[in-house]
C-alpha cells in the first residue's frame, strides 16, 4: 500500500482584490471577478520565495506525525519559480528541513503539476521498496505581467506532502494513477523571461479540458468506478470557471467540487494550486471516502489519482493548521504594495 | 613616567569636499606640531585612528601613509576599535611611551566619510557589530534606539528629555568655531526632526563627517602649556548588543573608568569637565550614569535639569558641542575629545571655558560598547 | 555580511536549527534610514527577542502590524530570503522573527 502520511500548507497573509487590480487598468471590476470567479488572490511577502514558504509547509507535515526527518527517503520540489534555475529548490529545502545526506532529489518542472508528478515519482520508489518515505513539495511565487491576464490570478502558495508504504501510517491511500501528456504549447515561460505568455482562449479547450477529461476518464475506466462513487473531487483551479466546467464534463457535482475550490479567495498558485485543494479536503474528510484528483500542467498533462481516507486520517486533523483557516487569516494590500512585494518596483 | 600632551591640533570638521585623507591629516598634524614647538624630525612613531578607509575606500597600511604625511618614515601603526579608533591609538600610543620605547610620539585620528553615500557609510559602520545585526537590516541608529527604548521603559523617561541631550550640545557647538554645527537647537526643533530608529530622532544622531585631530604626547616636560595623561584604560564587552545582561548600561565603560580612577588616585566628582560619546542622545545619558557623574536613571534627568551645561552647571559635559554639534568624523573623534580637554585644562578654550577646570576626563565607545577607551588629564 | 556561499553553507545547520522557536519581544525600533542591502523592504522594525530556552537575538520582524510592537509580543522565527542585489550572487536565507 502506498499513500499519503502527512501534510502541511502554507498560505502568506498578504491578499490583493481584483477590484483593486482591475480599478488600477480602468476595467470594470465586477465583469473581471464575474469573468474569472476569483475575488482575491494570495501575495507573499518581499521576502518570501517559493523555498522559503516550501520550508513553511514541510515543517507544518512533519509537525503533524511523530517522523524524524532523517528517514525521508527522496525529495521532490516541483515549481515554475524556483528561486535558482540552476542550483536545486530539493536540497536546500531538505537540508533546512534536517534530512541528513541519503535521499534521491531532484527539482521538477512541468507548469502546474510538477509536484503531483513529483508524487508519481515518489509512489514509484515506495512501491519497488526503495525508500520508506518520500517528501513532495508544491511551491510557487507565481508571476503575471502588469495588465495581462495573468495578474488577476497568478498567486504565492506551498504545499508539502508526505508518502509512505505502511498501512498504519497512511491517511489517504493511493489507489490508482494515470497521465495524460502531449505537446500543447498554450502556456510557456522563455529561460531568463520574467512573465510567463499565453495564448489566451487557446489554453482552454485544446489545453486544460482536453488533458484534464482525459485523465479523469482514464482515472475512472481504469478504477471501473463512477462520479457518483466519490465524495470528493478536486482539480486543477487556474479560475474559478474551468474546475467546475471540468467535473461537470465528467459527471462531477457542485457538492463534491466546493470543498476543494480555494482559488476564489486565493487565486492560481500555480504548482501549489491542486495540492492546495486536495489538502483542503483532506482537513475535512472523514475515513473511507473516496477523492478524484487530477491536476494540470500547461504543455502540457493531467496526472490523475484516486484516494482513499483511512481511520488514520482523524488523528492527524486534530493538529492540522487548516486551509480555511489561513485562508481567512489575512491582510489586505493595496497595488502600489503589491508592485513592491512582487519586487516589479 | 609622566606621560603629557605637548601639543594639539583639529582640522574643522564637516563635510570637507576639498579635503582628502592626506590632506586633513597634514594639517591637524601640523597644527599639532606647531603648538607642541616640535619638527616632524622630532617624532619616534605614529599611532593612527580610523576606522573605514579600508572598509570604505579600500585602503589599509594606514600607519605607512600617513607617516608619508607627517614626512618620516618612523615606526607607524593603525589601530581599529570602530569609533574608538582615535582613544585606542592614544591609548597604544601611550603604552608606547611607558614602555620607554619612544619618547615623543605623534597621535592621528582621521576620517573621511562624505565621499560614499549614505546608504554605503550606514553599512560601513555597522561592520563595528554582528553578522547577526548585519543580517537583521539594524543599522547604529537602530542599535541605540533599542537601548534608548530600554532606557526609557526602565526609569520611566519621556523622549523629550532624552532629546535635552541635543539641546545641550547644540548650545555648546555654538561656541565652537571648529563645530560643523554652530546654531542652538529647541526642544521643538529636535522633537520635530524625521525619525531615524523609533525613538531616536535625526537631531538626536550625530552627523556624518569629514576631520582630523592630532595630538603630540612625550615623556620629555613640556612647558607651562602641557597637560598630562594620568590614566588611559580600555574596556570590552560582548560585541553585540543582543548578548549583553543590560540594555542600559555599558560594561565597557564602567570596568575601564573604574580602572582609570583607580589609576589616577581620584573619584567621579573630582572631574571638572568631560568629553564622552554622544553619538546618540542615549549615549551621553548612559556615559553620564555609567562613569558616576550621576545616579542610574537620573541621567537625562540631570541633563536636561542643565547640571552638566556651561552656565548652569559645575561639571560640565561636551563642552566642545560633543558628537552632535562638532560632527563624528569617527576616528578622529577620540583625538578631539583630548585636544578639547587640553583646551580646558590649559584655560584658553574662551567662551566655552569651563572655570577652573583641573582635571579632565575623555569617554570614547566603540560600536553599541564593545569597546571603550577612558583617559584622565591633568593640568 | 554573511553572503557568500561557504559561510552561508557553514553557519547553515546553526540557523536551521533557531527555524519555529519562539520567543517573546523584549525591545523593538523602526529602521529608516536603511543600509544599502534593505532599501527594498524599508522601514521595517529590528527587535530583540528573548527565544524560549534563555538565548537574545536581534532579527527583523516580518508580516508586523503597529499593535505587534510592543514588549511582551510572542514570536516564531522563520526563514526568509535576503534579496541579493544582483542577478548572480548565491541567496543568502537568514532568521527572521514572525508575531504569533
Amino acid at each position: 500500500m502506498t499513500g499519503i502520511v502527512s501534510y502541511g500548507t502554507y498560505i502568506p497573509r498578504y491578499r490583493i482584490k481584483l477590484f483593486d487590480i482591475a480599478n488600477v487598468w480602468q476595467k470594470v471590476p465586477e465583469e473581471i471577478i464575474r469573468g474569472f470567479r476569483v475575488s482575491e488572490k494570495a501575495v507573499a511577502g518581499i521576502d518570501e520565495d517559493s523555498v522559503t514558504m516550501g520550508i513553511e509547509a514541510g515543517k507544518r507535515a512533519f509537525d503533524l506525525v511523530n517522523l524524524g526527518p532523517t528517514k525521508i527517503g527522496s525529495v521532490y520540489f516541483g515549481s515554475e519559480s524556483h528561486p535558482y534555475a540552476v542550483n536545486p529548490s530539493s536540497s536546500i529545502v531538505a537540508e533546512f528541513l534536517g534530512v541528513g545526506n541519503d535521499y534521491f532529489a531532484a527539482d521538477l518542472e512541468f507548469a502546474c503539476k510538477a509536484a503531483t508528478a513529483g508524487i508519481q515519482l515518489t509512489t514509484g520508489f515506495i512501491d519497488s521498496k526503495k525508500i520508506n518515505y518520500g517528501l513532495v513539495i508544491g511551491s510557487d511565487t507565481a508571476q503575471g505581467k502588469p495588465h495581462d491576464a495573468l495578474e488577476y490570478t497568478a498567486s504565492s502558495i506551498a504545499t508539502a506532502y508526505i508518502l509512505g508504504g505502511k498501512k498504519t501510517e497512511i491517511i489517504a491511500q493511493i489507489l490508482a494513477m494515470t497521465s495524460f501528456t502531449s505537446d500543447t504549447p498554450d502556456f510557456w515561460r522563455r529561460d531568463g523571461a520574467r512573465y510567463p505568455s499565453h495564448f489566451g482562449r487557446f489554453t482552454g479547450e485544446p489545453a486544460y479540458f482536453t488533458h484534464v477529461v482525459s485523465a479523469g476518464k482514464k482515472l475512472l475506466t481504469q478504477s471501473k468506478m463512477s462520479p457518483s462513487d466519490f465524495d470528493y473531487c478536486v482539480f486543477h483551479m487556474p479560475n474559478g470557471k474551468f474546475p467546475r466546467i471540468a467535473a461537470k464534463k465528467l459527471g462531477f457535482t457542485d457538492e463534491q467540487l466546493a470543498p476543494s475550490l480555494t482559488v476564489e479567495k486565493i487565486g492560481n498558485p500555480y504548482s501549489a494550486s491542486s495540492l492546495l485543494g486536495l489538502a483542503a479536503v483532506l482537513d475535512i474528510a472523514k475515513p473511507g471516502q473516496k477523492i478524484f484528483f487530477v491536476s494540470y500542467g500547461s504543455g502540457a498533462g493531467s496526472d490523475g489519482f484516486i484516494f482513499k481516507t483511512t481511520p488514520q486520517i482523524k488523528k492527524i486533523q486534530k493538529k492540522i493548521v487548516p486551509v480555511w483557516q489561513q485562508i481567512e487569516n489575512k491582510t489586505y494590500i493595496d497595488y502600489t504594495k503589491y508592485l513592491r512585494q512582487t519586487h516589479t518596483i | 613616567m609622566k606621560v603629557n600632551v605637548l601639543g594639539i591640533g583639529t582640522t574643522k570638521f564637516g563635510e570637507l569636499w576639498n579635503s582628502s585623507p592626506r590632506s586633513l591629516a597634514r594639517e591637524a598634524m601640523n597644527e599639532a606640531l606647531s603648538d607642541a614647538k616640535k619638527k616632524a624630525s622630532q617624532i619616534d612613531a605614529l599611532f593612527v585612528g580610523n576606522m573605514l578607509a579600508d572598509l570604505l575606500g579600500n585602503q589599509a597600511n594606514l600607519g605607512s601613509l600617513f607617516a608619508e604625511s607627517l614626512g618620516v618614515s618612523v615606526p607607524a601603526f593603525h589601530i581599529e576599535g570602530a569609533c574608538a579608533s582615535g582613544g585606542l591609538a592614544l591609548h597604544a600610543a601611550v603604552n608606547g611611551i611607558l614602555s620607554g620605547q619612544y619618547k615623543t610620539v605623534m597621535v592621528l585620528g582621521v576620517e573621511k566619510m562624505t565621499d560614499c553615500q549614505p546608504d554605503e557609510i550606514t553599512s560601513g559602520l555597522m561592520a563595528a557589530g554582528t553578522d547577526e545585526e548585519r543580517l537583521a537590516g539594524a543599522t547604529f541608529p537602530g542599535i541605540y534606539a533599542l537601548m534608548a527604548q530600554a532606557y526609557m521603559q526602565k526609569y520611566d523617561i519621556s523622549e523629550e528629555l532624552l532629546a535635552s541631550v541635543s539641546v545641550k550640545n547644540h548650545y555648546h557647538g555654538s561656541f565652537n568655531s571648529k563645530a560643523q554645527f554652530q546654531k542652538p537647537f529647541s526642544i521643538e526643533q529636535i522633537m520635530k526632526s524625521t525619525k531615524v530608529a523609533d525613538p531616536l530622532k535625526l537631531l538626536e544622531c550625530s552627523p556624518v563627517s569629514d576631520g582630523a585631530a592630532a595630538v603630540v604626547v612625550s615623556s620629555t616636560n613640556g612647558n607651562s602649556k602641557s597637560v598630562s595623561i594620568v590614566a588611559s584604560e580600555v574596556g570590552t564587552d560582548t560585541l553585540g548588543l543582543a548578548d549583553r545582561e543590560s540594555f542600559t548600561t555599558l560594561n565597557s565603560v564602567v570596568s575601564a573608568a573604574k580602572r582609570a580612577y583607580k589609576k589616577a588616585k581620584i573619584n567621579p566628582d573630582d572631574i571638572d569637565v568631560a568629553e564622552v560619546h554622544d553619538c546618540f542622545s542615549i549615549a551621553e545619558v548612559l556615559a553620564v550614569e555609567d562613569l558616576g557623574f550621576a545616579k542610574r536613571g537620573m541621567g537625562a534627568r540631570d541633563i536636561a535639569e542643565g547640571k552638566f551645561t556651561l552656565g548652569t552647571g559645575k561639571m560640565i559635559v561636551n563642552p566642545s558641542g560633543g558628537l552632535k554639534a562638532c560632527g563624528h568624523p569617527v576616528g578622529a573623534t577620540g583625538i578631539k575629545q583630548i585636544a578639547e580637554i587640553v583646551t580646558q585644562l590649559r584655560g584658553s578654550a574662551d567662551k566655552r571655558q569651563v572655570k577652573n577646570a583641573k582635571i579632565g576626563l575623555t569617554h570614547n565607545v566603540g560600536g553599541s560598547g564593545a569597546v571603550a577607551a577612558i583617559h584622565i588629564l591633568k593640568k | 555580511m554573511i553572503t557568500t556561499p561557504v559561510k552561508l553553507w557553514r553557519r547553515q545547520k546553526n540557523v536551521s536549527a533557531v527555524i519555529g522557536k519562539t520567543g517573546e519581544i523584549l525591545q523593538w525600533t523602526i529602521i529608516r534610514t536603511p543600509p544599502r542591502a534593505f532599501v527594498q523592504e524599508a522601514p521595517y522594525p529590528v527587535v530583540v527577542v528573548s527565544l524560549a530556552g534563555g538565548k537574545k537575538m536581534v532579527g527583523q520582524l516580518v508580516d508586523w502590524n503597529q499593535e505587534d510592537l510592543i514588549k511582551g509580543r510572542k514570536v516564531v522565527a522563520v526563514l526568509r530570503k535576503l534579496f541579493p542585489s544582483d542577478a548572480e550572487s548565491v541567496i543568502a536565507y537568514i532568521i527572521k522573527f514572525k508575531p504569533l
